[in-house]
């Protein structure tokens, strides 16, 4: 299951939070984790370089878009390699968005966009969809082109 | 007030950033979500404003029962509106406030309306809706639509009905179970994500019948899985498969291996490696089906993806568990990531090295080790500590880089989880090798010297109590102990104030030179330091002379406690000053056992992803706290061993009762632990009537019952049995669970004043040979065997008969004698036809004994071994031979 996806500003802020199957008591502990994960190693990192953890039983796939971190967690089905599959869905998708790298701004300025394309992406724990495209005409209740 | 959302133009880019949601505040929010009830709908601004209760939401904010409702009878309206871009907002906002049962009926007739709607689009997303907020009554009336779904044209429509699918199994599953057919004409779609989705619900579905799992996978590893996700899926199905089947008796083939295999040729590198790891995790793999998979995952090493290089280094890490020399090809790849940027994949690669290194690249390693020990966080220096901890103990002659390396990082900065892991890693090696424990307790010294941790300061002095006056020149260790006095907090300096006191008590030279030291600290600020070093100086007697110390002092200071802390700190908080001198004498000697208030606060398990429960206590020095504690068992000696617990109930049954075989001299005592998992009853008088009448050997001399067992309170009773002393004695034992049982009133949790006799039977017990053996390693198991010489050896052969492998020939015999295993020789490369494995151990009586094993495949199945035994004692010798003669 994808436990989590969450997407903070520079400074740690959160700016998207999204938990599955996680007790509301722990969602704390692991913001807190994942941000603190995030100042560590992100400094310096290339946009979309993936970095990559292991917390108990649990992955982590984690970078850097434009002024925006993201964050995905996953466990069993959901370990390092399938969670690289999420956060480059996310990340096309999030930049297909915006229409470039997001700044804080541009990421808050197309919110509404971006929580129907996570809508789309991950639904209760599961990926549901991959391509950007076919996103992309989701979001605006339009067919694939495939079909 | 809320500020508007701004649309923003790309061209301010470069002006100060300020969010459109500053000052965002729920109160507001929720009035502005009145516009959603203005009869002419504004479709944008009611789109904003939605996107506001998501952001809130999204933060972690909640809404009040009374605030979601209002909002969700609100969004409703919004059904009304044409415009598409809204309506998929509303789609979103619904599922995000799921609304309560009695609430869903105003929106199901909408959703149902779009869900048979001409659009597609509607159709797939209130599919989705309907699924999170629909119970199992509504689920029934859509339940056609759903399987017409999952056969939709439209993938989007498919997909929707077979992810919902997927999410109702859990809570209905036997609806979900009538669409099989649908479900496995979609598996067949063309559409590559429909597939998927197809395959893992049917997956799901068909997850407890084997052979239709069996089917599902002989069928699609034929044909042609479209997307990579899938064929995923499909491996992870394959490995379960052969998992519960059996390998081709007459080829020795594993069905679909070949499959896995033409995986690992997939032009996905998610496939790839699913392939691989599916491999590399096969029941008994051998090195022939490894090395394909070992390729692959040596290429992903020096990947440029560091995903790519975490996955391959963490199954190689794995791998090198049980298949080190399959890894040893990849140890150069492994040691350039060393250097890697990501510190997990840096930590695994050392720790993998750590595990396939052979002992002349130890020296190698430790010096790249150094260098990256600097820059990695405390947790993963724990793990690497952890690692070298378990080389040491592998490769003991590497003792002294070893330790050099611990003390070295032991003076670095690092927090005290990482400084506690070094030194109980610094504690093992010298229990465990005794050539490392003069460099290892002048390690421990130094760190002393400038610790900021009390806790490990106490622990050292402690431990260097122990160990440091049985070493050959004690008096060194003095100063570093004493030092202690002058520069620490009062707990460290009366730890350090005992720890001389031991050193008076155990070296008589050194007792004149201590008594001046002690006389010192009567000086001392804290009343502890002052009180200790007076007890010392009058207890230890000689007023300073080289005397030896009395051993009734030397118990008296040092002994073990005779009576449960807990009892002890009881009584001391009900002991009143004003009146005569506490005696310990009146201390309880019983366990309680834990009321049941209290039993059920601190049992509250940790859920999903919390912290691990905690490890348990040390169990040899509490089975010799707890029996020493019991009046009756106190004369049996000193314990030789206790066994690990053995259950004597299935599991789930009324009463759950295991038991810890003690072993003395000349007694064994049976410690069965009770629990009774019944909240209506109260057990009282519990005994256990063991039946020795098939161990002819022991006569029971002693029953401990235990006088009260409520509901899920564990409990302990005894029965000690007399047997030959030092004599291996076996036999079989059975067991009957006798009681009173009284009823509990569940409301008040009161017990009736009458109870009913009652027994339960147990399963039967047995003593065997291997619990007279402890399981004791030696550093040098060529050393030691050299050193203990020929006079008691007894060399004799035996056939073991056919046996399934060469590995379950070697876990027999080992299990049967219970020794250690020694120099990593209880694991059997695959494939070989003969092994030697190296056993060492000390027998009852403390007779230390070691043992060779050489094994060897006669003909296909015949394993005959050839067992050499040497000892310090002819007869035991003879007793391991008969052992392995009469197992």
């Amino acid at each position: 299951m994808i436990l989590a996806v969450l997407f903070a500003n520079s400074e740690g802020n959160i700016l998207v939070e999204r938990f599955n199957g996680v007790p509301a008591e722990e969602r704390l502990h692991w913001r807190s984790f994942l941000v603190k994960l995030g100042a560590d190693n992100l400094k310096g990192v290339k946009n979309e370089e993936l970095l990559v953890a292991s917390h108990r039983s649990v992955y982590i796939v984690y970078t850097v878009l434009g002024d925006v971190s993201v964050y995905v967690v996953g466990k069993d089905e959901y370990d390092e390699l399938a969670l690289a599959e999420v956060i480059f869905v996310i990340t096309s998708a999030v930049k297909d968005v915006c229409g470039k790298l997001p700044t804080e701004r541009l990421f808050l300025d197309k919110y509404g966009r971006i929580c129907l394309t996570l809508d789309e992406i991950i639904w209760k724990g599961y990926l549901e969809n991959t391509d950007k495209d076919r996103i992309r005409r989701l979001v605006r209740l339009k067919p694939p082109t495939e079909f | 007030m809320a500020q508007p959302l701004v649309k923003k133009d790309d061209d301010r880019d470069d002006e100060v950033d300020y969010s459109p949601f500053l000052g965002i505040e729920k109160g507001a929010v929720l009035q502005e979500a009145r516009v959603f009830n203005d009869p002419q709908l504004d479709p944008r601004r009611c789109s904003q404003v939605i996107t506001k209760l998501l952001y809130l939401l999204n933060q972690g904010e909640t809404f009040t029962k009374v605030e979601a409702t209002e909002v969700f009878f609100a969004v409703t309206k919004l059904f009304q509106s044409r415009d598409m871009g809204l309506r998929r907002m509303v789609y979103v906002i619904i599922k995000e406030l799921s609304p309560s049962a009695d609430e869903v009926i105003i929106v199901t007739s909408s959703l149902m309306k779009d869900m048979t709607s001409k659009t597609d689009m509607y159709r797939a997303n209130a599919i989705r809706v309907l699924c999170r907020i629909t119970d199992g009554t509504l689920l029934t009336q859509i339940e056609r639509y759903l399987k017409q779904a999952i056969v939709d044209k439209n993938p989007v429509v498919a997909s929707a009905a077979l992810v919902s699918g997927i999410h109702l199994l859990q809570t209905n599953p036997e609806i979900v179970k009538r669409w099989s057919n649908e479900v496995q004409e979609a598996v067949q779609s063309r559409a590559a994500l429909v597939q998927f989705h197809a395959l893992a619900l049917l997956h799901q579905i068909r997850q407890n019948d084997r052979l239709a799992v069996n089917k599902l996978v002989s069928s699609l590893t034929r044909g042609s899985v479209r997307s990579p996700l899938a064929q995923c899926l499909l491996i992870r199905y394959t490995s379960q498969v052969i998992r519960e089947s059996t390998n081709d008796t007459q080829t020795g083939d594993r069905p679909f291996y070949d499959f896995l295999e033409g995986c690992l040729r997939h032009k996905a590198e998610m496939v790839i490696f699913e392939a691989a790891r599916a491999i590399t995790e096969l029941n008994g793999v051998t090195s022939r089906e490894l090395t394909p998979a070992i390729t692959v995952l040596q290429l992903f090493l020096s990947s440029s993806k560091p995903v790519l290089r975490f996955a391959a280094v963490r199954t190689l890490n794995k791998v090198a568990m049980s298949h080190p020399t399959a890894v040893t090809n990849c140890n150069i790849d492994m040691e350039s990531l060393i250097s890697d940027q990501n510190r997990s994949i840096a930590t695994l690669a050392i720790t993998t090295l750590l595990k396939t290194g052979n002992e002349s690249s130890v020296d190698r390693l430790m010096k790249q080790i150094t260098n990256f020990m600097s820059d990695i966080a405390d947790e993963f220096k724990i793990v690497v500590v952890d690692a070298i901890r378990s080389l040491c103990l592998k490769f003991p002659l590497k003792h002294r880089s070893l330790m050099n390396f611990l003390s070295n990082i032991l003076r670095e900065e690092g927090g005290f989880e990482y400084k506690k892991a070094i030194v109980d890693s610094i504690v093992i090696l010298i229990r465990d090798i005794p050539e490392a424990k003069e460099s290892g307790l002048l390690h421990l010294c130094e760190f002393i010297e400038d610790c900021e941790f009390t806790y490990l300061s106490t622990q050292i002095l402690h431990f260097l109590g122990i160990e440091g006056p049985k070493t050959s020149d004690p008096s060194k260790y003095i100063r570093y102990i004493y030092n202690r006095v002058h520069l620490e907090n009062a707990t460290v300096r009366a730890g350090a104030v005992s720890t001389l006191a031991k050193f008076g008590a155990m070296v008589d030279g050194l007792k004149p030179r201590i008594f001046v030291l002690l006389r010192r600290c009567l000086f001392d600020n804290d009343d502890e330091v002052r009180d200790r070093a007076t007890l010392y100086l009058n207890t230890l007697g000689g007023d300073g002379a080289v005397v030896e110390t009395d051993e009734g002092v030397k118990e008296f200071l040092f002994g073990s406690l005779d009576v449960p802390l807990v009892n002890l700190e009881n009584s001391l908080k009900n002991y009143d000053p004003s009146e005569k001198a506490f005696d310990i004498n009146s201390v309880p000697k019983d366990v309680k056992t834990q009321p049941l208030a209290e039993k059920k606060a601190t049992s509250k398990k940790p859920t999903g992803l919390g912290a691990p429960p905690p490890g348990p206590p040390s169990t040899v020095d509490a089975y010799e706290k707890l029996l020493s504690s019991i009046p009756e068992f106190a004369s049996f000696g000193k314990l030789f061993k206790s066994s690990a617990p053995v259950e004597l109930t299935e599991a789930e049954t009324e009463y759950a009762v295991n038991v810890v075989k003690h072993i003395f001299d000349g007694h064994v005592v049976f410690q069965y632990n009770c629990r009774n998992t019944i909240p209506e009853q109260l057990l009282e008088n519990v005994t256990v009537i063991v039946d020795a009448s098939e161990a002819e050997e022991f006569a029971e001399v002693d029953s401990k019952p235990l006088r009260q067992l409520p509901y899920d309170s564990p409990g302990q009773t005894f029965v000690a049995f007399e047997k030959p002393e030092g004599v291996s004695a076996v036999g079989k034992f059975s067991n009957m669970l006798r009681f009173i049982v009284k009823e509990v009133d569940p409301s008040t949790g009161e017990a009736e004043d009458d109870g009913v006799e009652d027994e339960y039977q147990l399963e039967d017990l047995e003593l065997v040979a291997a619990d007279y053996m402890l399981k004791v390693g030696v550093s040098n198991f060529r050393n030691a065997w050299e050193s203990m010489g020929v006079d008691f050896e007894h060399v004799d052969e035996y056939g073991l008969g056919p046996r399934d492998s060469l590995a379950e020939a070697v876990n027999a015999v080992i299990n049967l004698l219970g020794m250690q295993p020694c120099e990593g020789t209880e694991v059997i490369p695959p494939n070989s036809r003969s092994h030697t494995c190296l056993l060492s151990g000390v027998y009852i009586g403390n007779v230390k004994v070691l043992v060779r094993l050489q094994f060897g495949l006669d003909g296909p199945k015949d394993v005959a071994m050839k067992l050499a035994v040497r000892s310090e004692d002819g007869t035991v010798s003879d007793a391991i031979h008969e052992i392995v003669a009469s197992g």
